[in-house]
């Protein structure tokens, strides 16, 4: 074998990307857009006051600055709130005029001005919107000061401001590992699983989707993770949003999980002994897109781990969901559930087994055969850790499923490491047939689905591997007729030209 | 070396030098070139000179010497020393860009491509400033500039097309997408706009479609292992430009030259490949635009010629719709009955036609010819993209495509009939449409069950190609004979046994056809009916049935080789080696003869070897004629020896470096069939074989040592007693061989023969020095090669000569040193040991090691023995030996007592 010896392929095998941030990933950070005069997640009652305040109110940068450095409370008001109204803006908020001029410590200290309810919530919101931006900008809010802020009006009496305090946070934590760390040492979690657990009931929906949201920010990011004391902290809350109806409280919810699942096979285990699995795996089957991603990303995730972690997931009815998402109308579902397929695949021959009784082979066929071509790669290391781990008897069910059509259709495909993967699979096919002593069969179809030709067109590859890969099976399988006559050493391998021959 | 004058006055004559065809004046000057290239300031010398040199001569020839010294030079080795002074390297760095670009267009190419070599060493991090040195040259507005970068850039990143994935690579990517990906987009654009500014100007126009291809080119690179942000987001602009060039034609860049490809078909098959890579790797993304691009490369094609310079552009466009039609999702695009046939009639079977090109190749360059039609290097080529799309259609169409061209074929042949000796192109095309029909439901056949065919392939073969191999004249309609063989070749499989039984005639026959074609076809037809494999896996065509053809199948195969252009035929030949391999007893007859027309061959092409293939199959038969005759008659192999031995001395003698290897294999064969004696003959070369020179070559080694191994089997006694003086020079060889990791097991081998083979006494002072040399290497450079060569080659001398002499020669070298192999070679690699032979003398080796070396029951190295038990019998398990069995069989009393006190003591139960 030219390359696997490891079949369990973690998420990033590859840390830079050269692709648009995908659009089905959860987002980061998010700014509290006013689309009319205002955030459109306040209550109406709020929405009045600001209307009112707001008809008057266009300061000019410098007039901000002077008004929150002076004395006025009233214009502390006016200012912060035309701030944020420059803020929210849905174009070309300006984040970088505001950091310079220098009123985010002013923004800041306004938050604690419990007299004053309306300014809090105008600092926040405002504050919110700055911390929405660059990693520069999010800290020029942290640095401030922001964050004991903003973790003390979790608890605020008045609902927008503990809500928009949720939010502030959440996009603080998006920013990556050190302020998510640094908010767990402020001790959020507290306040902010009180704000599920007490009165979840009561709050609006959208409430509980914020929260959602930054609870699945506070899971998010490596290098390092989150504290595992967190984490456990953690779970039982996203337990209990799992129940819910809502469906982005849902897709929040699974992404937490799914976040928490992109790793080591230790921090798996802290998330599968929570007994969360049935629930993924029901919401795999979810008729919501948004749903589905992060369900099954963290599913994905789950059968990365142990053997005992992959059954579990397989007990929790993985198998029983895949053959409906590797039909997905949609191609990035399909192709994460032929990665997840194919960490199945890598596992020993008896879940090998579960997977072929469940009827997964089909569809994998038939993925591989008319599957977009992202999938269908992730469908070739299916079909390629199969064939490594699996019994000569489960390789053979494989190839009467006619893998080896679509699979030597695939040697043209325009990706090096998908060629060489194959070339692979197909060596390990020859494995099992030379036990079954039907090496000359395999050949012989390897020859008429026009598999040879394109083997032996690899050998001039641009691609060391590849075209050594290629010259192996050649070598092996296909030349054997000439050297096997007399036993003579071809020139080839005496470094020289190489002799082939096909049947 | 300085920069002068005088310094640059000698280099220029030793580079006029190199240029002279007598070599007496040339060698020296290469010789002189390399002996002062280490010199510091010799590249910049190079530089200077080929920009500022008079001589154009000069300019160039410095560029190419550059070129290549950057080539063998650039490449910091680990543990080598740096080639390169690091001031040069910065002044090369510092001023290649500007050189190139000014330069003219010859030496320009050569700088590139040294570029590119130091690029891919030092870029990015060695050279940062070289990608914005490059973008800033776009805004130069001069294209003879502009050209220069993008071909250095081509260079540079058409590596991004075959790499694996990686952190490196893509972190590459991302910093050149970051700097180029804008300025190219802008330079893409205003090229375009330029073009129609331009575009009554020829020499412009020539000029900025060279920069586009460029650009194509360097999109598919960019693009290659993934979609960038970058292109997703200006997917309109580019794609937008594509379209709209692909179906842009300007009679200023049409060319009169009928076989070379201009610019305009270079930059559309350029921009087919693009999309195809689109429509492959990033469809969802590119679902938008792929409709207009089916509908544009149609009609590139409907509106495209038949002269050859299109053939690349015409084949890309067929491949990409191939590809794109067989995709589920884009099966409405096809789906219409006009559509359909409107492909078929202007797409397909236009492009499946015999040209005039076609024939030209099969008179004068069939060769080339044979190559493409035969062995499927026609990938590029129109009949195979048609045939291609064919398969293509059928995927979802099978039924009406068939419909359509059963039509086709019909008229065609009909066509034919009327008056052949004029239609007979007519013919031609409707087998190969027949050809490229069936052949899916060749596959179909093999992936399920028998289909229900459309071509009766049994039927067309017996009314429309027996007819044309039956006629008498075997010279006449060549094409179509081929076409004929060709088909039965390719329906091999289809076509019942009877029907091949009464082709196999037909096929000697025009074994005698001139055409060259056609006999290689011949040829080449009935080895592959020889490979084929009926029940039991016995050939499918057997001796006996071949009993009435023999003698004319051998001599109109030789016949055959008599043809001129075909002397070194190697289908011809392969056939020969087949037939040998299927006749067997049958061909002992006419062996005398064979082997001598065989021999003259060998003789005839020794003086110049230029065919590989034809040369190992022409030495496969000779293995053949000598395995089949000497397994009837083991005496035989004298007259062999007399046959062949003048030849092999001339080879040897004129030393012809491809054939040797061949030589010393057929003399090892000869050698094996001699019983227990070695004669005179061989003892009086044995000397030459050991000379340093000969085991110089790589390409030797491996079939001397198989020689010398048959010497050792065969003649140890011998060398022992009338040439033991060359024994130092035998262990020479070993020596040679284990100092390095490429043939350390051959060194082995040879090792393993002579501990054998040879009588001990004739080995006994070199012993121990074997063993020293052994250690050192191990120091030196241990690999988990060498350690399982080096186990297998300590247990078989414990084997030979007892576990008591093994450790007392380790501990002779030093003390205690058999418990340090043991404990850190034999116990931690044993398991790694591969092998059936090789396992069996490990595990025999280690049971005398435990049983027969007192040693090992007390002192120190009890303990190691209790841990090597442990291997022993999991390594024992593994080699699936039964542990008790060898104990009953190979082993005494006491140690068997021994033996059992061990397993107690490793707590270990025997099965």
């Amino acid at each position: 074998n030219y390359l696997m010896t490891s079949f369990e392929r973690q998420r990033m095998e590859v840390n830079v990307e050269l692709r648009k941030a995908k659009k089905d990933e959860q987002i980061l950070k998010r700014r509290n857009i006013s689309f009319s005069s205002m955030g459109e997640s306040l209550s109406p009652e709020q929405e009045k006051k600001n209307a009112v305040s707001t008809v008057h109110c266009c300061l000019s940068l410098e007039e901000i600055v002077q008004a929150v450095n002076g004395n006025n409370p009233e214009l502390h008001l006016k200012a912060t709130q035309t701030a944020r109204r420059m803020l929210s803006r849905q174009r070309n908020p300006p984040l970088n005029q505001i950091i310079e001029a220098g009123i985010i410590p002013k923004l800041v200290e306004f938050l604690s001005r419990n007299d004053n309810v309306t300014l809090q919530f105008e600092a926040a919101w405002a504050l919110t919107n700055i911390a929405s931006g660059t990693s520069d900008q999010t800290r020029a809010v942290v640095e401030a000061g922001a964050v004991p802020a903003f973790v003390a009006l979790l608890s605020s009496p008045h609902m927008h401001i503990s809500e928009q305090s949720v939010w502030a946070l959440g996009n603080i934590a998006g920013d990556g590992p050190m302020y998510r760390d640094s908010l767990i040492h402020n001790n959020v979690i507290p306040p902010l699983l009180a704000l599920v657990s007490t009165s979840s009931l009561v709050f609006q929906v959208g409430f509980l989707r914020n929260i959602t949201w930054t609870l699945s920010n506070l899971c998010r990011n490596k290098n390092p993770y989150p504290p595992l004391e967190a984490v456990r902290q953690i779970l039982p809350v996203l337990i209990r949003l799992l129940k819910h109806e809502d469906k982005d409280i849902l897709s929040d919810t699974c992404w937490a999980v799914s976040y928490l699942t992109d790793g080591s096979n230790d921090r798996i285990h802290v998330v599968v002994e929570t007994g969360i699995l049935p629930r993924l795996v029901e919401l795999m089957a979810s008729p919501e897109l948004s749903v589905v991603t992060p369900a099954l990303r963290a599913i994905g995730n789950v059968v990365t781990g142990t053997d005992e972690q992959t059954q579990m997931a397989i007990d929790a009815g993985v198998l029983t969901v895949l053959p409906q998402l590797l039909q997905h109308p949609k191609p990035t579902i399909q192709k994460e559930a032929a990665w997840t397929l194919s960490n199945i695949a890598a596992g020993p021959c008896h879940q090998i087994q579960q997977l072929i009784t469940c009827g997964l082979l089909l569809p994998l066929v038939e993925l591989l055969d008319k599957g977009e071509f992202k999938a269908q790669k992730e469908a070739v290391w299916a079909v390629a850790n199969f064939t490594t781990g699996g019994t000569v008897q489960q390789v053979v069910e494989l190839v009467q499923y006619g893998v080896l059509k679509p699979l030597l259709n695939l040697l043209s495909a325009r990706d090096g490491k998908t060629i060489l993967v194959i070339l692979d699979t197909i060596s390990n096919l020859f494995l099992a047939a030379e036990k079954l002593e039907e090496t000359e069969k395999l050949c012989f179809l390897v020859e008429e689905l026009g598999g040879l030709e394109k083997i032996e067109a690899l050998q001039t590859h641009n691609n060391t591997m590849v075209y050594q890969a290629a010259l192996g099976l050649i070598e092996r399988y296909f030349a054997s007729e000439v050297c096997g006559l007399s036993q003579l050493l071809p020139s080839g391998s005496m470094g020289r030209t190489v002799i082939t021959c096909d049947l | 070396m300085e920069l002068s004058d005088a310094n640059l006055q000698t280099l220029t004559e030793y580079l006029k030098k190199t240029l002279d065809p007598d070599p007496s004046i040339r060698r020296p000057a290469e010789k002189f070139l390399e002996s002062v290239e280490g010199n510091q300031n010799y590249p910049l010398l190079l530089l200077t000179l080929l920009e500022k040199s008079q001589d154009n001569v000069i300019k160039v020839c410095a560029s190419v010497t550059f070129k290549n010294y950057i080539k063998r030079n650039w490449r910091i080795i680990e543990d080598e020393p740096n080639k390169i002074c690091e001031t040069d390297r910065i002044a090369i760095k510092g001023n290649i860009v500007h050189l190139m670009l000014s330069s003219p267009e010859q030496i320009q190419k050569q700088l590139s491509d040294a570029i590119s070599i130091i690029g891919r060493e030092d870029f990015p991090q060695k050279w940062p400033d070289l990608l914005t040195e490059m973008v800033n040259r776009f805004q130069s507005g001069d294209f003879h500039v502009i050209n220069g970068v993008l071909r250095t850039a081509h260079s540079l990143f058409k590596r991004y097309r075959h790499e694996f994935k990686s952190n490196e690579l893509w972190t590459e990517i991302k910093l050149v997408l970051d700097a180029f990906a804008q300025p190219l987009t802008n330079l893409f654009k205003a090229t375009i706009e330029l073009c129609s500014t331009h575009a009554n100007d020829a020499s412009a126009l020539k000029v900025l479609f060279s920069s586009l291809i460029q650009i194509a080119k360097l999109f598919y690179s960019l693009n290659f292992q993934d979609l960038p942000e970058f292109f997703e987001d200006h997917m309109e602009t580019w794609m937008t430009n594509f379209h709209s060039l692909l179906t842009l034609d300007n009679k200023l860049l049409q060319t009169d030259d009928e076989e070379e490809a201009g610019l305009l078909e270079l930059l559309k098959s350029q921009i087919c490949d693009n999309a195809a890579l689109y429509a492959q790797k990033y469809d969802e993304e590119f679902q938008p635009y792929l409709p207009r691009f089916v509908t544009a490369i149609w009609n590139l094609l409907v509106t495209t010629g038949q002269e050859v310079k299109y053939d690349l552009l015409v084949s890309n466009a067929i491949q990409f719709l191939a590809s794109v039609c067989e995709r589920p999702h884009y099966k409405h695009l096809f789906e219409d009955q006009n559509t359909l046939t409107s492909i078929c009639e202007k797409v397909i079977v236009p492009n499946m036609e015999f040209r005039a090109a076609d024939e030209e190749a099969f008179e004068d360059n069939s060769e080339e010819y044979i190559r493409r039609d035969l062995e499927g290097s026609d990938i590029d080529t129109r009949r195979r993209a048609a045939c291609d799309l064919v398969r293509g259609l059928c995927k979802f169409f099978e039924g009406p495509v068939t419909g359509i061209f059963s039509g086709y074929v019909n008229s065609m042949l009909q066509e034919y009939a009327k008056n052949p000796s004029v239609n007979w192109k007519h013919k031609d095309a409707a087998i190969y449409l027949v050809t490229s029909l069936a052949s899916k439901a060749q596959t179909q056949k093999h992936g399920i069950t028998q289909a229900n065919e459309f071509v009766n392939l049994t039927e067309f073969f017996v009314n429309h190609i027996q007819p044309d191999l039956k006629s008498a004249n075997v010279n006449e309609f060549p094409v179509l004979k081929a076409d004929g063989i060709k088909y039965i070749m390719i329906f091999r499989n289809q076509v019942p046994k009877e029907q091949l039984l009464v082709s196999i005639p037909l096929l000697i026959n025009h074994l005698q056809a001139e055409s060259i074609v056609v006999h290689t076809y011949a040829a080449h037809a009935l080895e592959r009916l020889f490979t084929m494999r009926g029940t039991n896996n016995a050939t499918l065509i057997t001796a006996p049935e071949m009993a009435p053809f023999v003698e004319v199948l051998l001599t109109n195969l030789f016949k055959a080789l008599t043809f001129p252009g075909s002397s070194e035929n190697e289908y011809i030949m392969k056939a020969v080696m087949r037939s040998f391999s299927l006749l067997q007893e049958a061909i002992i007859p006419y062996i005398p003869s064979l082997i001598a027309q065989l021999t003259q061959k060998l003789l005839a092409v020794s003086k110049n070897p230029s065919k590989p293939h034809f040369n190992h199959y022409m030495f496969e038969s000779i293995c053949l004629s000598i395995r089949i005759t000497c397994k009837a008659n083991p005496a035989a192999v004298g007259s062999f020896e007399e046959a062949l031995f003048m030849v092999f001395t001339e080879i040897l003698q004129n030393d012809v470096q491809e054939f040797i290897p061949y030589v010393f294999q057929v003399m090892s064969l000869l050698l094996e069939i001699h019983k227990n004696d070695i004669p005179s003959s061989y003892m009086a070369l044995f000397p030459h074989l050991l000379q340093p020179v000969l085991w110089e070559r790589t390409g030797n080694i491996p079939p001397l040592v198989r020689l010398l191994q048959a010497y050792l089997e065969k003649g140890a006694n011998t060398i022992a007693s009338a040439a033991a003086d060359k024994i130092p020079g035998l262990l020479g060889v070993f020596q040679k061989l284990i100092a390095s990791k490429a043939n350390d097991h051959q060194g082995f081998y040879l090792l393993n023969s002579i501990i054998e083979h040879m009588p001990p006494e004739s080995v006994d002072q070199y012993r121990k020095q074997i063993f020293i040399l052994l250690f050192q290497r191990l120091q030196n450079s241990k690999t988990t090669k060498f350690i399982k060569s080096f186990l297998v080659f300590i247990n078989l001398y414990c084997v030979k000569y007892g576990a008591l002499a093994l450790q007392e020669i380790f501990d002779s070298i030093q003390p205690k040193m058999f418990g340090m192999v043991l404990e850190k070679i034999i116990i931690p690699e044993i398991q790694k040991v591969s092998g059936q032979v090789e396992k069996k003398i490990c595990a025999v080796g280690i049971t005398k090691i435990l049983t027969e070396c007192p040693p090992m029951m007390d002192t120190e190295y009890t303990k190691l023995g209790i841990w090597l038990m442990h291997t022993h019998i999991n390594a024992s398990v593994l080699f699936m030996f039964k542990v008790p069995s060898m104990l009953s069989t190979s082993l005494n009393a006491e140690a068997l007592q021994y033996l059992q006190g061990y397993l107690q003591a490793a707590s270990v139960t025997l099965l």
